[in-house]
């Protein structure tokens, strides 16, 4: 079986966590942004992954179901305060969140 | 028991969950007093252990470093328990609504310290990793505690983004690692990375030193901390000033020391940078700011750029320099934050203006806080001068005469700005209708010990002493 070189694999990471860093600058929708987050923890995942294989290791392999793990659990504490910001602010516009200036 | 004082911290945490099930809700304040509880056990049992040694196969170890670490951070936790206790409960003039859930919050709030004391014990970048998430994720809730407070979700939310952000830079970086060495073992990768020097690396470091500068706020990567500070309820701010700043010097120690230890020499020249503009940044924009929280916020990134003069050189008293400085800055913070927490307690305000003339209603507390703020800004003979004066010795043995030069001026300037404070507390005469505010007997102890730590670690060099000879040969394994 032709495996696919890290390479590849390392690049497609690094244009996930791109993507995933440019959609958290440019994106207002605070889901939106939650979600450029989950990306960015996915291409590190993927980075991994593609690690591991090169040493053949399950290590890698071990490290993206942490990530996996940790990722959904911040995205649930993340959702949740999203709920409480939709119910004060009637709206998911990360702009409304200025309520502190100084 | 290496463990014991972490895993007494966690199972502190589940009991305080489960036998709040039990509890009514008018004997609910029950759980403070078991936390507290749980916290001095582990005190105790961190105490006691003078063994130093590794467990699960050389991913956790214990070494002075993590020793004092974990004596730091169960110092800071049990303040703020005693803090928070008086919020939780009630116990206040001004009502706070919305910070309902003892139990939760007891246990949240020590899940982030289990985290925490993982953190600097751990020697696998996966046990690294999710102990660092352990320190994270749980204080997004707390800093969005108030459910009734907008403010309070802002801070929340405004945290759980950068905080994940910087989260997911660290995990790149650690895959960049992983995919270079092939290790998972923290020392290992140590030794073996000045054999793969390459983009890759250098993507690894600048990938690291911004999630770890991000934990420890430190310019340019400070941005999260002001709204987080000023949004989330006072003792969780105070938590984060000191806990929070805590495990990023344990992050930093982590990630310089150990994995990039073999480059801190050449590097020094970066990290000059980043600690000059850190405190000269902070201090700056501390001077114009009028919410206190807000104002504590900047003065504590100010602070951040002089422990980094700790890590030029670098060298063992580096070491010793930066844990007594955490020591003291926690001490001194947490008797600012004392005084800040009761004042907010009895009158619900937060504004600088507003306390105008506290020193005639409330002389013994005013001189408390103007005590701690000196400490803060460098005074002699107060602790935060000598803490400073040991961090400054470190630059100046390093040859950076001129960032010791800045950091001397930087402490002038922050000295403008405690006073604006002590300004209103003394000079400003108090409201035609003002009269002394009460003060219930746990924060009044609890600052009674703060102040006299404020003082006494100024004056007495035998801690300093002991945490130089405890962690005198640390270094030298590391760095080769």
């Amino acid at each position: 079986m032709a495996s696919v070189p890290m390479e590849h694999a390392l690049v497609l990471a690094a244009v996930l966590f791109a993507l995933g860093l440019a959609g958290l600058l440019v994106r207002r929708n605070i889901i939106f942004m939650l979600m450029c987050l989950e990306i960015m923890f996915n291409a590190a995942g993927l980075a991994f992954v593609a690690a591991g294989a090169r040493w053949a290791q399950a290590d890698g392999q071990v490290m993206f179901m942490m990530i996996l793990t940790v990722a959904a659990a911040e995205v649930a504490v993340g959702l949740a305060l999203l709920l409480g910001f939709y119910h004060h602010f009637k709206t998911l516009d990360a702009d409304a969140a200025e309520g502190m200036r100084g | 028991m290496l463990m014991l004082p972490e895993l007494l911290v966690v199972a502190t945490a589940l009991v305080v969950l489960v036998i709040d099930l039990f509890l009514s809700e008018r004997t609910r304040w029950l759980t403070g007093l078991i936390t507290l509880l749980g916290l001095l056990a582990a005190m105790a049992a961190a105490c006691t252990n003078t063994m130093h040694g590794a467990l699960l196969g050389g991913r956790f170890v214990v070494d002075a470093v993590a020793w004092w670490f974990d004596i730091l951070l169960i110092l800071a936790a049990f303040v703020t328990v005693i803090l928070s206790m008086d919020v939780l409960n009630g116990n206040t003039r001004v009502r706070m609504r919305g910070l309902g859930a003892r139990a939760e919050y007891y246990c949240v709030l020590l899940f982030t310290l289990a985290g925490m004391m993982f953190l600097i014990s751990s020697r696998d970048l996966i046990t690294f990793y999710v102990s660092l998430e352990l320190a994270t994720i749980p204080m997004f809730a707390l800093a969005a505690w108030r459910r009734d407070d907008a403010r309070s979700g802002e801070a929340g939310l405004k945290y759980v983004i950068l905080a994940a952000l910087s989260s997911s830079l660290i995990v790149y970086g650690m895959a960049l690692l992983y995919g270079l060495t092939g290790q998972t073992n923290l020392d290992a990768i140590g030794r073996i990375l000045p054999n793969h020097v390459g983009p890759a690396f250098w993507f690894a470091v600048a990938m690291l030193v911004a999630g770890a500068g991000s934990k420890f706020t430190v310019v340019p990567f400070h941005f999260w901390a002001a709204d987080v500070y000023q949004g989330a309820p006072t003792p969780i701010t105070a938590y984060l000033s000191v806990a929070s700043k805590c495990v990023g010097l344990a992050f930093m120690f982590q990630v310089l020391f150990r994995i990039f230890g073999g480059w801190l020499h050449d590097g020094s020249l970066l990290v000059s940078i980043f600690a000059a503009t850190t405190m000269t940044l902070g201090n700056t924009v501390a001077i114009v700011q009028h919410n206190i929280k807000r104002f504590m916020a900047f003065s504590a990134v100010s602070q951040a750029g002089y422990f980094l003069l700790g890590f030029l050189g670098p060298n063992e008293a580096g070491v010793a320099a930066m844990l007594f400085y955490m020591l003291v800055y926690i001490v001194t913070n947490l008797g600012v934050f004392t005084c800040i927490i009761w004042y907010q307690n009895e009158t619900g305000r937060e504004e600088i203006e507003d306390y105008r003339g506290l020193s005639q209603t409330n002389p013994i507390m005013a001189l408390m806080m103007m005590v701690s703020l000196f400490s803060l800004a460098g005074i002699p003979p107060l602790s935060g001068f000598v803490g400073k004066f040991f961090l400054f010795s470190i630059a100046s043995s390093a040859g950076y005469h001129w960032l010791v030069a800045l950091a001397a001026v930087n402490s002038t300037v922050s000295l403008y700005y405690y006073l604006r404070v002590i300004r209103q507390m003394y000079i400003e005469p108090p409201d035609a209708d003002a009269r002394r505010i009460p003060i219930t007997k746990k924060l009044a102890v609890t600052e009674a010990f703060l102040f006299a730590g404020v003082v006494i670690l100024g004056i007495v060099p035998t801690l300093y002493e002991s945490i130089h000879a405890d962690t005198a040969t640390w270094l030298a394994t590391l760095l080769r």
